[in-house]
């Protein structure tokens, strides 16, 4: 096993690693940029390196940069958390090289899932059934306009160097795909360095339904059940559950079977999720996360195991237990993400500092954050601060855990989708299991909630109140306080250890 | 004190009064048995009223606050007498146009009307990038554009003036 390793990564997914591996008596090497100086991640890593600049760029995503880290801290192996540098091909070479371990799947595998078309053209060769589409990407309107004839409306857009929701169109009507085209092509432009998109079907009612899978070195593959994440905003998913109320135990078995044959059509290795379109009974291979996914816990919960210690065990050599395979899913588990966002305000980004803070807890609730008072929450960097995750015996217990710890939660300083988390979960649509991946943005949000609106008047005059009077007790003060201290610093010296002493 | 607090779209008339360092509330008239005590300074309140209890979190200024009650947001303004004059007075004078500001901050990446342009409601005047996410900036209301306060690839903050639109 290794002795140490580095963490290419920040926030919740960083401090995630750690504590597995602090668990397992691994030493941890963080990284951090400067605006990170003071997170989470640094201050419970056993070590921490700094890699100065403050954009992704600059730092977490500098190759040379984070391999140096490495190298100067005597890890062994680096693991890439999700995001930045995890999915890139020629960065788990470049570690390799360097004569480290990595801690993620062989560059080739990346690669053939890496590009949206390239994974297509490998699935179809593997019997992998997939969703009608081009083959090739286009790069303008007006060839767009032509193809989509042919594939039939409603037309998805997206990216071909994709990922993580950016650069994804929606076009019902071939009106809408001149302007479609030109954002969804500016934003693979400014995301990937790749304006061209790949074009397929819009499927009806689907769901999204993903399937864990892990194999080892030596050729051994198992999956680990299905999560439905179809409570999603722009592609961007907001509540995961495990397992899903769409998939009974026999569609389990054969998604699993089809999810192991794509991993093995790619000599695939470590732990990877492969996404699926679910439609009326059908089902179609969307993309494969050469990673491990955010919602990972809730297949941790359901399964009873910690995936990364599996994946820190199979990039150590380890080969997968022989019981791995005949896990059974034992009650259900919900993940929420906590994003810093205005879900009232169509889900724009919010910034600001987090002060006001009250954490959720009780039995089956776990929360996966690096969040701290006094951190701040700017543009650099993605949106989400924290996973909350529940677990109970069964869906409507599980529902019912959930909102009983989003009551509990509080993250102020910025506005939070955690709000509109609520609202889902109390929807009686949902609560059935009748839901699709349309179902949060058909979700009106504007409409006022009944509810303690007095309590909440009187409570704001109150507010209000206080704080006038507190400014107009401490101004007084301090205006009181400045003239004595200015003239007490005109009179007196004090000597530092340093320094002589005495006035100039 | 007299404040017009607005919740969920409907506002309230509350009458705070302070007497030998007690604070008494009417709400709408009607007198409200509340006590409310701030935690920590950093939005935490616990609040009972009538029998009830609640972990109220509070955070904002004196014109615009969010109030969580057991999870559920309640986006609140609050005005006093001489704000509330004011802003009735401001409302009847811009007629539906007047300043488009930034919801969030962001890139400004396109720009897709021009000085003196008429505009229909709901039409796209610029495109702002954040958080790598593209948003298309819409007119609220018919008019002509008669101000852009921006340039293309600016980075505004969160309020920044974009445009001035002039309501027919």
């Amino acid at each position: 096993m290794f002795r140490r390793i580095l963490i290419a990564n920040r926030g919740e997914i960083a401090l995630r690693v750690i504590r597995t591996a602090r668990e397992m008596g691994i030493d941890t090497v963080a990284v951090y940029s400067e605006f990170d100086r003071k997170a989470l991640h640094v201050r419970m890593a056993h070590r921490a390196v700094a890699l100065g600049g403050n954009t992704p760029r600059e730092s977490y995503l500098d190759m040379d940069k984070v391999i140096a880290a490495a190298k100067s801290s005597g890890s062994e192996a680096i693991h890439p958390g999700y995001g930045f540098l995890s999915e890139n091909a020629v960065f788990a070479e470049r570690v390799m090289q360097a004569g480290l371990k990595w801690i993620g799947p062989p560059p080739a595998a990346i690669r053939a899932m890496g590009d949206k078309i390239t994974s297509r053209r490998h699935m179809r060769t593997a019997k992998v059934p997939v969703v009608p589409g081009l083959v090739d990407p286009v790069d303008d309107a007006k060839a767009a306009r032509e193809a989509a004839r042919e594939i039939g409306y409603p037309i998805a857009l997206k990216a071909a160097a994709g990922g993580g929701g950016k650069g994804i169109r929606v076009v019902h009507a071939e009106k809408e795909m001149e302007g479609a085209f030109r954002t969804a092509s500016g934003e693979a432009l400014s995301s990937f360095g790749d304006g061209r998109l790949y074009m397929e079907r819009y499927l009806d009612s689907p769901r999204h339904i993903e399937i864990q899978v892990l194999f080892d070195e030596h050729g051994n593959g198992v999956s680990l059940g299905e999560r439905e994440c179809s409570i999603q905003r722009r592609h961007q998913k907001l509540i995961e559950e495990c397992p899903s109320v769409a998939i009974t135990p026999q569609v389990r078995a054969r998604m699993g079977e089809i999810a192991v044959q794509a991993g093995r059509a790619i000599g695939y290795q470590n732990a990877g999720t492969v996404e699926f379109l679910w439609s009326q009974g059908e089902f179609f291979f969307l993309e494969m996360n050469t990673r491990l996914q955010v919602e990972h816990p809730v297949t941790e919960m359901v399964y009873g195991l910690d995936l990364v210690r599996e994946q820190i065990e199979i990039a150590a050599g380890k080969r997968l237990d022989a019981g791995m395979g005949k896990l059974q899913p034992r009650g259900w588990a919900i993940e929420v993400r906590i994003n810093a966002e205005d879900p009232f305000n169509g889900f724009v980004p919010s910034t600001g500092t987090i002060r006001n803070l009250r954490a959720p807890g009780g039995p089956g609730v776990r929360l996966d954050a690096a969040l701290y008072r006094g951190m701040e929450v700017g543009l650099n960097y993605d949106p989400m601060l924290a996973k909350l995750i529940v677990w109970a015996e069964n869906r409507p217990m599980a529902i019912q855990r959930m909102i009983r710890a989003l009551q509990e939660l509080n993250v102020g300083g910025v506005r939070t989708s955690a709000p509109a988390a609520l609202i889902v979960l109390e929807d009686q649509r949902f609560q059935r299991g009748e839901f699709d991946t349309h179902f949060l943005v058909g979700l009106d949000l504007s409409q006022p909630r009944e509810g303690e609106d007095v309590i909440v008047a009187a409570a704001a005059g109150l507010f209000r109140h206080l704080a006038a009077r507190r400014r107009a007790l401490s101004s007084d003060n301090l205006a009181r306080k400045a003239w004595s201290d200015r003239a007490r610093s005109r009179t007196t010296s004090y000597p530092t250890p340093g320094s002589r002493g005495g006035t100039r | 004190m007299k404040y017009f607090v607005t919740v969920n779209g409907r506002t309230h008339e509350v009458q705070v009064r302070e007497r030998l360092g007690e604070l008494t509330v009417e709400v709408n008239g009607k007198p409200l048995d509340i006590a409310y005590e701030e935690v920590d300074n950093l939005g935490q309140v616990a609040v009972r009223c009538e029998g009830k209890s609640f972990g109220l979190s509070i955070e904002g200024d004196d014109h615009r606050l969010g109030a969580v009650i057991a999870g559920h947001l309640y986006a609140v303004e609050i005005e006093d007498e001489r704000e509330r004059a004011a802003h009735a007075a401001e409302r009847t004078a811009s007629k539906g146009g007047g300043m488009i500001k930034s919801i969030m901050p962001g890139v400004v990446v396109k720009l897709l009307a021009q000085v003196g342009q008429a505009v229909e409601k709901g039409q796209p005047l610029l495109i702002l990038e954040a958080m790598k996410m593209q948003n298309e900036i819409v007119a609220p209301s018919d008019g002509t554009v008669q101000a852009i306060h921006v340039k293309e690839r600016d980075a505004v903050g969160s309020g920044a003036k974009l445009l001035t639109l002039k309501g027919n």
